[in-house]
């Protein structure tokens, strides 16, 4: 196990390696100086250049890349172009906001696809069954950004139990700041959790036919015994993938519903970043997100040897 | 009172007819052996006794386990019976354990599903169990998991799990038939002593004649769904009053009328010359490669012109591995291999494609091993792509007409897509595809395993003619003695890597010399002719 760690770790390390590479590269190459934006169309050339030595933007690739790395290894993400204050300050407090507000949307997600897809592989082809197969349907094929704004007017507009956006801080509180993240988690949540029940369900009917459940049937366990005993662990590999993958894109993918609610979180942020040219907090941000998406996929990978004894020993 | 009685029996599924006016019993301490090809029956008869049935499916007629009608039972007193009166082993021990459960827990569960006793209990007698079928939970810890043991030890603790309430009716589905021979016999030694022992009565369900006349007290012969024959097994192995007995019996039988024209100064269409193939094993440290694992070790082998050759061995003795590297598949680590005297594939090189031509396959699975939405006629016409100047137009047509016709098949069969075909027809146009080249070798992995008795002897006829008329050598690779020995001219035992003793057919069969050998032969069960019987 501990030979499987290393290795996953420094697989982990790689894949890092490589995308700074290419997100430090990819923010070089895309049109727009970050200096003479900073300065206005009408500044001053020597005033642009004197902005861009100060920014370092003058020094060779080689040598900005390596500053880059190298400050973030101690912890030192840069200035941010455009508010003149450390980068990590600027992705800290987005982040207070978009890690919660994922982990919540993927709590809700998990706790509903879980049921649904398990009542529905159980009861197959049975209203319960149907119920489910329609409403999944519905949940991926509905614009979350569209079923926020119905959240919005139904609980926000109509019966005020939420406010309708922004975030209060969370000095204001637990319940306070978790009550405002509580409608755009129930958005981002539902075509999660459409698509997550649709595999639970897949995964599990694959599961019940399969030769070990005859076998523990033949033993005289009922059909729910067998169920929850034997097959739903086996179903999980499948479902478990699915869960990593929403992660990563929950994590930066919520921009639309941060739009819709005012909630200033890293999708924002980017967004912003982008359009001012601001590539230093661009490329901090985008290399977070790929630590988070090869974290996760780190914790999934140990979820799955956890879940199936067969892929423990190649973990051995 | 018998522990199985059985009257009357009908199924159906889906509104189709399956089984009608099946009749069995069984008393305690007996075997019947209930036997029949794939289709018959026999397998959704054992399904509903245990009551295990498709949805969709309705039953009529009386079973009686140990005097209680199934009928009369809900599905609690069901699963109340199931496992504790009636017990079931089925035929693929890979998948019938759970992957994520312990082998000790799997088999305390039946306990402790049926007992009011701690787990503790449980776990003890679990492995008291484990001991009673052979596995000494010293060696085989119960902490084990499914994926590290054998399929022999696996379905020793499919038996274990069965037999743990010393059930009054044993199940046992083709408990063998995924085993090598060796494996085989000790199971079937050791279901035969359970049964004596515990005074249990078992079914014992088969579609090979060999096992069954050697095991069972009483046989029922099903064919569609029908019980056509039935008596003691002595009686009916004498008397065999039914047509399909009788054709069952000589199919299994069946020798193919076969001329041998070995063309022995001729030039070998295969020469093997000290081949090695490795696979690397999974990493064990991080800076040291670990040692590859040798599958085939310095084989040496010759295949003269017109010669059919058996390769025999038991699962994972490489057999497999080398076929793979004479097709040239896979590189080699060591050794070359030349085809009508010129290399096709050597260590440090790729293969030489333009000889490729002179090689061609026939895989076990007539199911699995072509494309379903190709047409026969793309299939069968594929390899031609490996000759030069393939022929085109008409003449193609015909060369794909030729092909066909000679395995027995319709021109217009070109035409069909794959799924419209048997499992023998299919092997059919799987020959055919490997004829249409005119190659002078073809291997021939485990062609005629997967079909039943009687398809079996109609391929293996098909087989022995094309060789006698067209000359073509096979390299014949089979788990199954007793089909190599009807083909073969002279046969090859392989046993962890290497050949450990060649000679002709009849020399190997009638005076083995290796001790490996003799163990298979000994193994291998032998339908008595109905004479001795």
């Amino acid at each position: 196990m501990t030979l499987y760690l290393l290795r996953r770790l420094l697989a982990l390390m790689l894949t890092l390696i490589a995308a700074s590479i290419v997100v430090f590269l990819v923010t070089e190459i895309i049109p727009g100086d970050p200096a003479s934006f900073m300065m206005g169309i009408n500044a001053d050339p020597q005033a642009v250049a004197a902005l861009r030595s100060e920014l370092g933007l003058d020094q060779p690739l080689v040598t900005r890349y390596l500053a880059w790395v190298i400050g973030m290894v101690q912890g030192d993400f840069g200035l941010s172009y455009t508010y003149k204050v450390p980068v990590s300050e600027l992705v800290g407090d987005r982040i207070l906001i978009s890690l919660p507000l994922t982990l919540y949307a993927l709590l809700l997600s998990t706790l509903i696809a879980f049921p649904a897809g398990v009542v529905a592989a159980a009861r197959r082809n049975t209203a319960a069954d149907f119920a489910v197969i329609g409403a999944t349907q519905l949940g991926v094929a509905i614009p979350n950004f569209w079923f926020a704004m119905l959240l919005v007017l139904a609980f926000a507009v109509n019966l005020q139990w939420f406010s309708a956006g922004g975030f209060p801080g969370w000095d204001a509180g637990f319940l306070e700041a978790m009550k405002a993240l509580t409608l755009p988690a129930i958005a981002l949540a539902l075509p999660q959790a459409s698509i997550l029940a649709r595999v639970m369900r897949s995964s599990l009917l694959d599961t019940l036919d399969e030769d070990f459940v005859r076998t523990a049937r033949a033993k005289g366990l009922t059909r729910s015994q067998t169920l929850w005993r034997h097959a739903l662990r086996n179903a999980l590999i499948p479902v478990l993938t699915i869960v990593g993958l929403q992660f990563s894109f929950l994590l930066a993918g919520g921009i639309i519903i941060e739009n819709v609610f005012y909630l200033p979180g890293l999708g924002r942020l980017v967004f912003q970043a982008i359009t001012q040219r601001d590539l230093i907090v661009v490329r901090s941000v985008i290399i977070l997100l790929v630590f988070a998406v090869v974290a996760v996929t780190f914790l999934v990978d140990i979820a799955y040897a956890v879940a199936d004894p067969r892929l423990r020993r190649r973990a051995r | 009172m018998s522990v199985l009685s059985v009257r009357n029996l009908a199924l159906s599924i889906g509104g189709t007819p399956i089984l009608h006016d099946v009749d069995l019993s069984v008393e305690a301490g007996e075997i019947l052996g209930v036997v029949g090809e794939s289709g018959s029956g026999k397998s959704l008869t054992a399904l509903s006794i245990m009551q295990l049935l498709p949805r969709s499916a309705k039953w009529a007629g009386e079973i009686e386990v140990a005097g209680n009608s199934i009928g009369a039972m809900n599905e609690k007193a069901l699963c109340k019976m199931r496992g504790r009166d009636v017990a079931m082993i089925f035929q693929e021990p890979m998948t019938a354990l759970n992957p994520v459960h312990t082998i000790g827990h799997q088999i305390a569960e039946t306990i402790l599903i049926h007992n009011e006793c701690s787990r503790a209990q449980a776990s003890e007698r679990a492995a008291a169990l484990m001991h009673r079928v052979g596995l000494d939970p010293k060696k085989i810890s119960p902490d084990r998991y499914p994926h590290e043991l054998s399929g022999g030890q696996r379905q020793r603790v499919a038996i274990a799990m069965a037999i743990a309430l010393r059930p009054k009716l044993l199940i046992a589905d083709e408990p063998t038939t995924a085993l090598d021979v060796t494996t085989q016999a000790q199971i079937l030694d050791l279901l035969r002593n359970l049964v004596k022992q515990d005074r249990m009565g078992m079914i014992f369900i088969t579609h090979d004649l060999a096992v069954i006349s050697n095991l069972a007290d009483k046989i029922a012969v099903m064919r569609h769904g029908e019980v056509v024959e039935a008596g003691p097994t002595d009686t009916v192995f004498r008397e065999m009053r039914h047509d399909y007995t009788r054709a069952l019996f000589s199919a299994s039988a069946h020798v193919p009328k076969r001329e041998a024209h070995i063309n022995a100064d001729g030039e070998p269409v295969l020469a093997v010359d000290e081949v090695v193939r490795e696979y690397a094993r999974p990493r064990k440290s991080l800076f040291q490669a670990s040692r590859p694992f040798r599958a085939v070790d310095s084989v040496t082998l010759k295949i003269r012109p017109g010669e059919n050759v058996g390769l025999v061995g038991e699962s994972g003795c490489g057999k497999s591995t080398l076929a793979r590297a004479i097709l040239a598949l896979d590189r080699l680590q060591g050794g070359k291999i030349l085809l009508n005297g010129r290399v096709f594939s050597q260590a440090g090189a790729g293969p030489d494609m333009r000889q490729r031509a002179g090689v061609q396959v026939v895989f076990q699975d007539p199911y699995g091993s072509f494309n379903p939405r190709h047409t026969v006629r793309r299939l069968v016409a594929e390899p031609l792509y490996l000759i030069e100047n393939a022929p085109a137009g008409a003449e193609r047509e015909a060369k794909i007409t030729r092909a066909l016709e000679e395995v027995g098949l319709q021109a217009s069969d070109a035409d069909k897509y794959i799924h419209e075909f048997s499992g023998g027809q299919r092997q059919r146009i799987a020959i055919a595809r490997a004829l249409i080249i005119e190659p002078s070798l073809i291997v021939l992995d485990e062609a005629v395993s997967a079909l039943d008795v009687s398809i079996r002897a109609q391929i293996l006829d098909l087989l022995a003619s094309l060789s006698t008329r067209l000359g073509v050598s096979y390299l014949f690779i089979s788990h199954d003695l007793s089909v190599v020995r009807s083909i073969t001219d002279r046969v090859m035992v392989m046993r962890e890597g290497r050949i450990v003793e060649e000679g002709t057919t009849e020399e190997v069969f009638l005076a083995p010399k290796h001790a490996y050998t003799k163990m298979l032969i000994a193994a291998t069960p032998v339908l008595k002719a109905p004479a001795e019987a």
